[in-house]
């Protein structure tokens, strides 16, 4: 645990404190809320622990399917670059620019195939084991 | 509403009116669970005189504060109701419509209530609820028949109608609506598309039938609930809703929504329907299921994020989006177009 970051090793801690000491106290419509708050921080420490790595590995697939030199950006720029790529590529997809069977679209389905199992790994990691 | 007296006293007067009958005692008034966008009360009763005397265990159902822009209102799940008895669809009897506002401070019905239990991790994950997974997948089959033989008629001129390429510009015409773009729904929806099927057969569809909408009582499929999304539109469409992934409540080894096998439910309804389904067809359906959940998951996210209604549980809604976008690509990768 030492190496998390702060605040995801303060949210696995409350979580575990949740958990252990609070829910055998508790009835079991408050159980599934316990649960459901259980849930919500386990996310967010999941979220907090990936950073911005998935960002910028999703804009490295993006800046080659589109022939963009590539770039090296964090934060707000990171994300603003990320939104425009997206924006174009949801475009794209509705214009049938990706219907025919290549090259385009085998690196089209592989970028939606890492965004996926990138937020599945924080939303709900078991969801990659099926 | 409140339970306080005024509002049981207001109750009684209205069903005392609506079912003739000289006095109505309301035992109990109670919220019960479930139901994020409809409110239900079990409303037990003793009514004195007139052709519903005795007593009875019935729910009174009416809006909730925050509504869904694609559900019926009140009135019009009535009417509903009404044409699915007829039509001897398992479903609960509805009994009187109230539209006077100041009676529960809004619109509400009362209905018979159906015995059983609906919540659909426990009639997934209760072995003891389902004792013969076949005879509940038959009896979920004939009656999604019997539903979908309700032809568009004028009784029910209000209800929309959504066939594949309704549905695919409704769910684009929402992802226009919001800043981030999500180029995976926009796959499947090209996909869906691409291989929409050339002819459709139009019927009445539930448009929510599936595990937790559904009683089941001492083994047996004792009626339908929630019908306020229903429709016309593709029959097919509810055969995929129900045999969705993200409905089978962790249980894949039983397609038809976590209770059952697939051949015991296809059969039974091709036989009662005289419809095919393909496997294609199945398939096609059940990628139109993960987009319309999608987009639902992403409204209730919405209600949540404006601040119109905090929810961790809306919160939470929003957080299955990647379970289903991972499923869309399984589904649409495996071939066809």
């Amino acid at each position: 645990m030492k190496n998390l970051p702060a605040g995801a090793d303060l949210l696995a801690i409350a979580r575990r404190t949740l958990i252990s000491e609070l829910r055998p106290l508790l009835g079991e419509s408050a159980r599934y809320t316990l649960a459901m708050v259980a849930n919500a921080m386990a996310i967010a420490a999941r979220e907090i622990e990936a950073g911005e790595r998935p960002a910028r590995e999703a804009l490295a697939r993006l800046d080659a399917l589109f022939g963009v030199a590539a770039r090296a950006l964090t934060g707000a720029a990171l994300h603003d670059a990320l939104r425009e790529h997206d924006r174009r590529l949801a475009r794209d997809i509705r214009a049938g620019a990706f219907d025919e069977d290549g090259d385009r679209r085998r690196a089209l389905i592989e970028h939606l195939r890492e965004s996926v199992e990138a937020r599945l790994r924080v939303s709900n990691p078991k969801g990659l084991e099926g | 509403m409140t339970n306080d007296h005024g509002t049981r006293e207001r109750l009684a007067n209205f069903i005392c009116a609506a079912s003739g009958a000289q006095r109505v005692r309301i035992a109990r008034l109670e919220r019960m669970s479930g139901g994020a966008v409809q409110q239900n009360w079990a409303l037990d009763a003793e009514a004195t005189g007139g052709p519903h005397a005795g007593v009875h265990a019935w729910v009174l159902r009416m809006d909730a504060p925050a509504t869904v822009a694609e559900s019926l209102t009140r009135s019009e799940e009535f009417r509903v109701l009404q044409a699915m008895h007829d039509a001897q669809v398992l479903a609960p009897r509805p009994l009187w419509l109230c539209g006077d506002t100041a009676v529960a401070g809004s619109a509400f019905f009362i209905m018979e209530r159906l015995p059983g239990v609906a919540a659909g991790h426990k009639v997934a994950r209760d072995p003891a609820l389902v004792p013969d997974r076949s005879r509940l997948a038959r009896e979920l089959a004939t009656n999604l028949a019997r539903i979908h033989s309700v032809q568009p008629h004028a009784a029910l001129a209000f209800l929309r109608t959504m066939l594949a390429r309704d549905d695919i510009a409704h769910y684009r015409a929402y992802l226009d609506t919001l800043e981030e773009s999500y180029p995976v729904l926009e796959w499947g929806l090209r996909w869906c598309e691409r291989n929409a099927p050339e002819r459709e057969e139009t019927t009445f569809i539930h448009r929510d039938y599936r595990t937790g909408n559904y009683l089941v009582d001492a083994g047996a499929l004792a009626g339908v609930l929630d019908w306020e999304f229903a429709a016309f539109g593709n029959p097919l469409e509810d055969v995929g809703w129900l045999f969705a992934k993200c409905w089978r409540f962790g249980r894949d080894e039983y397609p038809v929504g976590g209770v059952a096998a697939a051949g015991d439910f296809i059969d039974e309804y091709e036989a009662r329907s005289g419809r095919t389904v393909s496997p294609f067809a199945l398939r096609y359906w059940q990628v139109m299921a993960h987009l319309r959940w999608a987009v639902i998951a992403m409204q209730q996210r919405e209600r949540h994020r404006s601040g119109v209604e905090p929810s961790l549980e809306l919160a939470l809604t929003g957080h299955i989006l990647s379970d289903l976008e991972h499923e869309i690509l399984a589904l649409t990768e495996a071939g066809a177009a």
